[in-house]
């Protein structure tokens, strides 16, 4: 029997609880597993989001490649409007 | 013709001031308010929403909000309504408000709103008292918003918008797993807009969902999650029955 601590979903799941649980709050951003690699993907408010987020999970899957496509919410205003007729 | 201009899932926190006010400060040319569709915050702390208070203060145009789930995190929902308030946001919870935009009468009805997950593949009323608690509160929400939606009818409205933070229908949850579907929405909500009748339905808390959906009753439905719409806010021009008669 393999020790559940071992265990990446149970490590994925647990890193999903510090996220929401810890300073970001964060719900948003999703965590899989491929393989021996984690890839986080989705958009959090800030650059500082962003490097806490990557840095909570490198450390919570030390051993583990984590693979980053998050990217930080787009600020800007928009070019155009859409008419609802 | 109305500009309703709305974004959802700001999530701001000590770190954001400043992000949105540039972008927010080019509303006047665009649009004729601004509708906050929730998790304006992290975590619902009153010191988020001092900065969220900050950045909307003082805007050209009216602005309303509805609370989401992050919002109610700290279980303070009343302080940071109190603290948007003074920052001249209108809140609403299961409540309307009627503006007058360059002689047109526009009305704006919100709530939170919750889950229970869509028709066929619902939460029921039943079983343990947690349970039946959960539907009920979705239902109260519901029913809340339908109740605003009869009251801007009765006002007069020519242009009506409902405002939620969970969502009223399935389409604009595509792009999120279907398993967390009952978590981000309820067909109650949509129920309730196409009873009270609406222009627009406006939502957010579906982050990896996408933008356009539409009600069973054929009203317009639109995700304006930030992380969806990938902008500071989004814009909808909305004719009214004046408009198309003639």
């Amino acid at each position: 029997m393999t020790d559940p601590a071992e265990n990446v979903e149970y490590r994925v799941a647990h890193l999903r609880e510090r996220l929401a649980a810890g300073e970001l709050g964060e719900l948003g951003v999703r965590v899989e597993v491929r393989g021996r690699m984690v890839v986080l993907t989705g958009t959090v408010p800030s650059a500082q989001c962003r490097d806490i987020l990557l840095h909570t999970a490198r450390q919570e899957l030390a051993d583990l490649a984590v693979h980053s496509d998050v990217v930080v919410a787009e600020n800007t205003s928009p070019d155009h409007a859409e008419e609802l007729p | 013709m109305i500009r309703v201009a709305a974004v959802g899932d700001i999530h701001m926190g000590a770190d954001s001031q400043g992000l949105l006010r540039p972008a927010f400060d080019t509303l006047p040319d665009c649009a004729d308010l601004l509708l906050l569709a929730g998790d304006l915050t992290r975590h619902g702390t009153p010191e988020e929403a001092g900065v969220v208070a900050r950045e909307v203060r003082g805007l050209a145009v009216p602005v309303v909000a509805v609370l989401g789930n992050h919002d109610h995190h700290d279980e303070q929902p009343e302080k940071v309504t109190e603290i948007l308030q003074d920052a001249d946001v209108t809140v609403l919870e299961g409540q309307a408000t009627v503006f007058d935009c360059a002689g047109t009468r526009v009305g704006v009805a919100g709530t939170k709103g919750f889950g229970g997950g869509f028709v066929g593949r619902s939460a029921g009323e039943f079983g343990e008292p947690l349970m039946k608690e959960f539907v009920r509160y979705s239902r109260r929400c519901a029913d809340g918003l339908r109740e605003s939606l009869d009251e801007l009818r009765e006002r007069g409205c020519e242009a009506r918008v409902a405002l939620t933070h969970f969502s009223p229908v399935a389409d604009t949850l595509a792009g999120e797993p279907l398993e967390i579907y009952p978590f981000l929405g309820s067909y109650l909500l949509a129920e309730a807009i196409d009873t009270g009748g609406a222009d627009l339905a406006v939502h957010g808390h579906a982050h990896m969902g996408t933008e356009h959906g539409t009600t069973a009753g054929g009203v317009r439905v639109r995700n304006v999650a930030q992380p969806v719409i990938r902008r500071a806010f989004n814009v909808y021009q909305l004719h009214t029955a004046d408009e198309a008669g003639r």
